[in-house]
């Protein structure tokens, strides 16, 4: 049966073109242990400068790359991906369903993350790559750093937010729409129930992201000035990227609670400790995640009552995280616990994340925070809690699944001695650290007295590095040598072993469904009827290939631009016009969407990202405008009239799309395509009206770079400009469609789809209009 | 011991006895914790025949509860008092901190890549090296005129961000004389690790011999 849906694991087609959630998953998975080496290489570059006080391994310029991109690396290509990798393979398993909701869009995700970590690679070999510290404080990334590599890792990190945009709907959507009959949102597995959280959390700080890159980008290679002004500056990156960064924290911590507690569950054969407090405690800390960022900015000077606020919240966060990691513990009493791999090291990062957790609690004290900011003692700290509780964590899932994913058992033995190393290296590495508190960090030198803690610590890197090689080894021995596993070697209790070893294609013989709360599989499988379902394509790849291109020639050869936008059109085309089955399951738990489809539930989360992303753009304008002492008054710098003909003419345009889909609705063919073509005409009105504005600007010699009201101007509605021209090509490909006399038949809920989007552009407008041009 | 003789409390005895109380609790915290779920591993530990707990989750179950709310609540309320009373320390100190001495000399700080210019009271400008009469407070007004740097002197336990088009106001007090390191703290270019300065505390008469000298000149 396999054989007729994918081709054979050993062709490069199969991987090329597959969009099977497990394929997915066990790309992920190499390429992000790949990019665990070439981080951990990086590590090991430094560590060795800092075996000696006043070594000559790396150059001033060479240790802050290394620095910088080990940071990059690990935090936003190993350790989320590796999250992910297992969250591509199990979360379906976990939760009954065939696959991801959108298969191809999953795919896609994949392929941008690949290449997006390509450019950061590539970025090394244009002289210099980013060397400005993983949090790229302004304005040392913008205006004092001209080199061309840092625009290519930024663009990669671009690539990188793509790629989490894209999977984050995609999660969203299928943890809330495929659960099994009877699989109610609160009973889900711990591991789903983390990447549910994570995604959420995800979904609003990946576009502050976002809009950081975008408006670093556009300072470093269109000559904005937001981050070279002292009104913008410094403080304006900061609140931005720590609004992403403090989620981005429990971002690649969640997954590997999430693994934990599914595995503490089997190996110590009772339930979970206080279940519904621990998700309730997990609740808290994603909300509270985004109120918590000024503690990354204590000493910048911030009003006294903000930093005291940001100080209670941030020690507040430790007190839900005290819930989880004692009912974690506790879960432990009575129990009858088989240290097994898997076990040894879930309980191993606990141990380790209890240590970051109460150094946290530390530097979340402002008092102590003045002294130990910079230090080597934050290093220690993050280290012990996104490597200790993340990545150690995720090596737990790494072998917990290993077995479901190859059908094979993995070597005990080597897994026990994988196990030993790690905490040992660990411990040696990151320990003395704490007690290097008084050094700053990223600094190649250092006084003679801290000699034998940063050798412990190079030892220490050299043993954790190793014990990740004794674990390479043993997935790749196992996988040719490994006992047969069988269904489910672990007696565990969740969906994921209900099944063979590695599972079909398809997952489940029978669709799975809780009924009484116990798992039987209903015979009748909705996929089996009717055309099979398809599980390749073309497009996810050829997509992110010519995005990759578009970038790369944005810093190489604007050739390579020319060619890539080329091949993106194509391929948007081939997606849009393949022809591909993927069907929702006709039973299932869906609560609270069971009314809204997937593609409206997708839609929806999209434009959630996009409110985020606005919203920060529109925010970093109030910012420094607030701040800012002199501002041209409404009227004077900026023609009203331009503002109030486009604002006229997007609010039309609404209306004409809103009488397009009411004309599909009841089946007219004419007035489906004429109120379309309207919109696209009142949209190509928008934009030469946006065009001619510019080009009086300009003739004014008013450019990007002239001050902050022109770089505000012109990138905000820049973007809701391309924005607009994004829609302007999908109405273009509908309004092609429709004349065929498409919608009018059948299928206009793609119109109602595109509607929002519209919408949401037009409503964007309806706050820039009045924020630019009236006040 | 500066109290002892009846001085003024410094930046480093504020976060002394901050740091006091907080690695006191933290390592006992650590210890007992760690111990603890140690203690249930090695407690619990499956040997041979160990028969299986009774609610042990079945293959194909919807996940049990597992009552245990009173004991959790316990244990979060006792670390919640913990940690409110390391939240009212922290802003006493805080308070103390924020607040500046009012005979304090006051110095002008630019950080620049890479390294520091100071501007004394009578418009001396010196680069690199800063000189104090020790027991008097020094009140730091500190920019750059680049990136953002972050200006420590680690053993006077003193630290502010040095950020461009942005003065920030910083506060220590030495009482020994000698020679301290002032560096950045903050990632600033390929310079950052050689960005050194020192604050020279001298003697009260020394250093108005000295200081005077300047105005004379």
């Amino acid at each position: 049966m396999e054989s007729h849906i994918l081709p054979p694991g050993s062709t490069v087609k199969r991987w090329l073109l597959t969009t099977n959630h497990k394929d997915v998953g066990i790309l992920y998975l190499v390429t992000s242990l790949y990019f665990l080496v070439v981080g951990g290489a990086l590590a090991l570059l430094f560590r060795l400068q800092l075996a000696g006080p006043n070594l000559n391994v790396l150059s001033p310029s060479a240790f802050n790359q290394a620095v910088t991109v080990h940071g990059l690396i690990m935090v936003l290509f190993v350790i989320s991906p590796l999250a992910f990798a297992l969250a591509n393979y199990i979360v379906p398993l976990q939760i009954g369903a065939r696959d991801l909701a959108f298969p191809r869009l999953n795919a896609l995700s994949y392929w941008l993350y690949l290449f997006g970590g390509v450019l950061v690679v590539i970025s090394f070999f244009q002289q210099r790559t980013l060397d400005v510290g993983w949090t790229l404080y302004q304005p040392l990334s913008s205006a004092f750093s001209p080199y061309v590599g840092v625009n290519t890792g930024g663009l990669g990190l671009a690539l990188l937010v793509a790629s989490v945009t894209v999977s984050t709907v995609n999660f969203v959507v299928t943890i809330f729409r495929s659960r099994a009959k009877g699989l109610r949102l609160t009973a889900l597995p711990m591991f789903t129930m983390c990447i549910l959280l994570t995604v959420l959390m995800m979904l609003y700080a990946f576009p502050a992201l976002l809009a950081g890159i975008i408006i670093l980008a556009s300072d470093r290679i269109l000559g904005t000035v937001y981050f070279s002004s002292p009104e913008g500056g410094a403080i304006l990156w900061d609140h931005i990227f720590w609004f992403f960064g403090h989620p981005e924290v429990y971002i690649v911590l969640f997954p590997a609670l999430g693994v934990i507690a599914d595995v503490l569950v089997t190996f110590s054969r009772r339930p979970l400790f206080a279940r519904r407090i621990i998700i309730a405690a997990m609740v808290i800390v994603a909300g509270l995640s985004f109120l918590v960022w000024g503690h990354h900015m204590f000493l910048t000077g911030m009003h006294p009552d903000v930093r005291r606020a940001f100080t209670v919240t941030t020690i507040a966060i430790s007190l839900p995280f005290d819930a989880i990691i004692l009912s974690f513990i506790y879960t432990l009493v009575k129990s009858r616990i088989e240290l097994k791999t898997p076990m040894l090291f879930a309980l191993g990062s606990i141990a380790i994340f209890i240590i970051g957790g109460i150094t946290g609690v530390f530097l979340g004290s402002i008092a102590l925070d003045y002294v130990l900011r910079g230090t080597y003692f934050v290093v220690a700290h993050f280290h012990y809690t996104m490597a200790g509780g993340g990545l150690v964590g995720l090596v737990a899932g790494v072998y917990y699944w290993y077995p479901k994913m190859t059908g094979k058992m993995f070597n005990e033995k080597l897994g026990r001695l994988q196990f030993i190393l790690t905490i040992i290296g660990f411990n040696m590495l990151y320990f003395p650290l704490f007690l290097s508190w008084e050094m700053p960090r990223r600094v190649p030198i250092y006084p003679e007295n801290l000699i034998p803690l940063q050798q412990v610590a190079t030892v220490g890197g050299f043993i954790l590095g190793a014990s990740f090689l004794v674990m390479f080894w043993n997935l790749l021995y196992s996988l040719k040598y490994g006992q047969p596993a069988g269904d489910n070697p672990w007696g565990a209790y969740t969906l994921e072993w209900m099944t063979k070893s590695p599972p079909p294609p398809h997952n489940f013989d029978g669709t799975p469904a809780f009924i009484n709360g116990q798992l039987s599989f209903i015979a009748a499988n909705g996929a089996a009827h009717g055309e099979p379902e398809t599980h390749l394509s073309v497009w996810p790849f050829m997509l992110s290939l010519a995005s990759f291109l578009s970038l790369l020639g944005l810093t190489t050869n604007l050739l390579f631009t020319l060619v890539g936008l080329g091949l993106l059109a194509f391929s948007v085309l081939g997606l849009a016009g393949e022809r591909f089955i993927s069907r929702e399951e006709k039973i299932g738990e869906r609560w609270p969407f069971e009314s809204v489809d997937r593609m409206k539930l997708a839609w929806w989360t999209f434009i959630a990202s996009e409110v985020m992303l606005f919203g920060v753009v529109l925010s970093a304008y109030v910012y420094v405008r607030t701040t800012s002492a002199t501002w041209p008054a409404p009227g004077t710098f900026f023609d009203i009239a331009h503002g109030a003909v486009n604002t006229f003419i997007l609010l039309t345009s609404s209306l004409t799309v809103v009488l397009a889909l009411a004309s599909a609705r009841i089946g007219s063919r004419a007035g489906t395509a004429g109120f379309l073509a309207a919109t696209l005409a009142l949209g190509v009105a928008f934009l030469f009206n946006k065009y001619n504005e510019w080009s009086e600007l300009f003739g004014h010699g008013i450019t990007f770079s002239t001050n902050l009201p022109a770089s505000t101007f012109f990138l905000t509605t820049g973007i809701h400009g391309a924005h607009v021209f994004a829609g302007l090509l999908a109405i273009t490909y509908l309004l092609s469609r429709a004349l065929r006399g498409a919608y009018a038949r059948e299928g206009h809920e793609t119109l109602e789809y595109f509607g929002y989007y519209w919408h949401f552009v037009d409503i964007v407008w309806v706050f820039i209009f009045p924020l630019f041009y009236l006040v | 011991m500066h109290k002892l003789i009846g001085m003024v409390a410094t930046t480093v005895d504020i976060f002394n006895n901050l740091w006091s109380v907080f690695s006191t609790l933290g390592v006992i915290v650590g210890i007992v914790v760690i111990s603890y779920m140690v203690y249930l591993i090695v407690r619990n530990r499956a040997r041979g025949g160990a028969p299986e707990p009774e609610d042990s989750p079945k293959p194909g179950e919807l996940p049990r509860e597992r009552k245990g709310a009173k004991k959790l609540l316990l244990s979060v309320f006792l670390s919640a008092s913990i940690v409110i009373s390391l939240i009212l320390l922290t802003f006493i100190a805080l308070d103390n901190l924020d607040r500046p001495p009012a005979d304090a000399m006051e110095v002008k700080v630019v950080a620049f890549q890479w390294g520091w210019k100071f501007y004394y009271p009578n418009g001396y400008e010196a680069v690199g090296e800063l000189r104090i009469p020790r027991g008097t407070a020094v009140k730091f007004y500190v920019t750059s005129q680049d990136v953002f740097h972050n200006m420590g002197i680690i053993d006077l336990r003193f630290k502010i961000d040095a950020i461009p088009g942005k003065t920030n106001i910083g506060w220590t007090r030495v009482y020994q004389a000698g020679v301290y390191e002032i560096r950045c703290f903050e990632l600033c270019g390929d310079g950052h690790g050689v960005m050194i300065g020192r604050l020279i505390a001298m003697e009260p008469e020394e250093f108005n011999s000295w200081y005077s000298s300047l105005q004379a000149s």
